[in-house]
């Protein structure tokens, strides 16, 4: 495989947890999510300014998830007031001023963002080489994958079905709803922040504006292209989107052309996404709001 | 110092108003957020600065600055909204993020990435009102704007086709069933909306002497905060979400940090979501 077969292999990975972490706020709990991208670069920060303080590769991993599912817990806690589209409006502005205090903070290198991030490394194994940072990288997808769904399935993942479908009924039916609702918050930012990580040490350099609200967006249309509350589909919408413009290179300031189109006709002849069985308008059904 | 800085919000205040009462008008008939109101605004400005290089005749392109901005907003209704009616308001979110996304970048495609100036330039007076420096644009946009709000005042009020506006944001069904045409409302809606925007967006062009691709996003998200401060969905609330906003963004600049001036409108946006989702004029949701 040449290196830039692996290199997209690695982003479809990053961008896969990226997706399928947003999925299980928007799609399993009903809670959506335009500030996505926030999450991904406080994990690369976190992880990136640890790194260069000189703590080991799987530490910085490990703490920048915990990090940043504090952070989806302080935006959660005030959240909960609100639902539906002033949600989504809500983390559109927590994504928007994260973006500003990334540019504007000293110790994040303002616009110009941390470079020479040390490369990763477990236990004293180099895990630099692209082939062995794409298996890396696939095995977090998969423990992430494993975990979802048996989340899917249990308790938490019904309890979260029925918020999305009707949170006052959920109530009713002795569904701690704000507790369930921040855990869905906390576990979706926590591997936002992983995924973050895991970028900041492929790339080696990071700046705000790879995590301003284009990117909040494009993770989003992975969702919605994929199926809204697929496992699969969040794979298959993050390949999709990620392979899409690097077949077309040459387009590439015009490709918001594409996504754009793509958002609105995903929308109104197939809401429910390539892996969608249900139709978007059973899990969105108009609510007694 | 104060007043100079508090003189220079208004005047982008009054911008903001007019796109925000295009936000809240959209919002309080339809019940969706038309996120692609920015893009309204530079598809405004764009055909004036076009028409204006082509012909040289200001009220002509002014016009279709206005035309233009109007025909975007109701294909877009027909478009990305209509089909989505009566679902989730969120599936009518995304579709409206697409769309603002994809005629950005159409813009990106059609008229090129670089910065337009504006073709006329525009000789500037400064006029001194007690210690306040003031000049003619600033002047224009101020008396732009009070006109366009009477024009719409007296428009929703006293017309036809604003009383139906009411009547379809009260209750869609019931006036339907009192024989308004709901569908030809929604379009008046967005066609009024639209035609306010563009006139906010060609001002801003010949303000700020400049159109690029890019020029509605952040003032189509700090209008949409100034509707949601006021109150989303009512009109003097867009009037004064949006004069608040902007004087408030430029003290904010003046006397606490640069750097952060546009983190205050989301500041601003988030809190009052989360503190008191009706805005300062408005009802409870």
């Amino acid at each position: 495989m040449t290196p830039y077969i692996l290199h997209v292999g690695i982003i479809i990975i990053l961008f896969s947890i990226l997706s399928l972490s947003l999925n299980m706020a928007v799609g399993m709990a009903g809670l959506v999510s335009l500030g996505h991208a926030a999450f991904f670069g406080i994990g690369a920060y976190a992880s990136g300014l640890m790194m260069l303080e000189g703590l080991p590769f799987i530490v910085c991993l490990l703490l920048s998830g915990i990090i940043t599912s504090l952070f989806g817990l302080l935006l959660a806690i005030p959240s909960l007031r609100v639902k539906d589209d002033y949600l989504a409006i809500v983390t559109l502005g927590f994504g928007i001023i994260t973006v500003i205090v990334l540019m504007n903070m000293g110790i994040t290198g303002g616009p110009d963002g941390l470079t020479g991030i040390p490369q990763a490394s477990v236990f004293g194994f180099d895990i630099t080489s692209k082939p062995v940072y794409l298996v890396f990288c696939v095995s977090i997808l998969a423990v992430m994958v494993l975990t979802t769904s048996r989340l899917k399935a249990s308790k938490v993942g019904r309890a979260w079905a029925a918020i999305r479908d009707n949170d006052t009924v959920a109530m009713f039916m002795g569904i701690n709803i704000y507790y369930y609702k921040i855990l869905c918050m906390v576990i979706s930012s926590f591997w936002a922040g992983i995924a973050g990580s895991l970028y900041a040490h492929y790339t080696g350099y990071i700046n705000p504006m790879t995590f301003g609200m284009q990117t909040s967006i494009m993770i989003l249309a992975m969702v919605v292209l994929g199926g809204i509350g697929s496992i699969p589909g969040s794979i298959i919408g993050a390949a999709a989107l990620v392979i899409l413009p690097e077949l077309l290179r040459g387009l590439e300031a015009n490709q918001g052309i594409f996504y754009g189109a793509l958002l609105v006709a995903m929308m109104v002849l197939r809401p429910q996404g390539i892996m969608g069985r249900m139709k978007v308008t059973d899990i969105f059904a108009r609510g007694g709001s | 110092m104060f007043w100079q800085q508090a003189l220079n919000g208004v005047v982008i205040g009054c911008v903001y108003t007019l796109v925000a009462l295009g936000y809240t008008m959209v919002y309080g008939i339809l019940g969706i957020i038309n996120f692609a109101q920015g893009e309204i605004y530079m598809y405004g400005a764009y055909g004036a600065v076009i028409t204006l290089g082509l012909t040289g005749n200001l009220t002509l392109s002014v016009l279709v600055g206005i035309s233009l901005s109007c025909v975007v907003g109701v294909l877009l209704e027909r478009v990305a909204f209509k089909p989505l009616r009566g679902l989730n308001p969120l599936i009518s979110l995304i579709s409206a993020i697409g769309a603002s996304i994809f005629l950005s970048s159409s813009a990106r495609f059609i008229f090129g990435p670089d910065e337009r100036p504006f073709p006329i330039h525009f000789a500037s007076h400064m006029y001194n009102f007690l210690g306040v420096d003031i000049s003619d644009m600033q002047l224009i946009i101020i008396g732009a704007s009070l006109l366009l709000i009477t024009l719409l005042y007296v428009i929703v009020n006293h017309t036809k086709n604003g009383r139906a506006m009411k009547a379809v944001a009260m209750d869609a069904e019931a006036a339907m069933l009192m024989g308004i045409d709901v569908d030809k409302t929604y379009m008046f809606t967005f066609l009024i909306g639209s035609a306010l925007s563009g006139v906010a967006g060609i001002l801003m062009a010949i303000y700020y002497n400049t159109t690029y691709p890019t020029m509605g996003t952040l003032p189509g998200l700090k209008a949409f905060s100034a509707a949601v401060l006021g109150g989303v969905g009512s009109i003097p609330g867009a009037v004064v979400g949006g004069l608040t906003l902007g004087v408030a963004e430029n003290l904010g600049a003046a006397y606490i940090s640069s750097g952060f001036k546009d983190a205050f409108a989301f500041l601003a946006l988030v809190l009052v979501l989360v503190i008191r989702p009706s805005g300062i004029m408005g009802s409870k949701r």
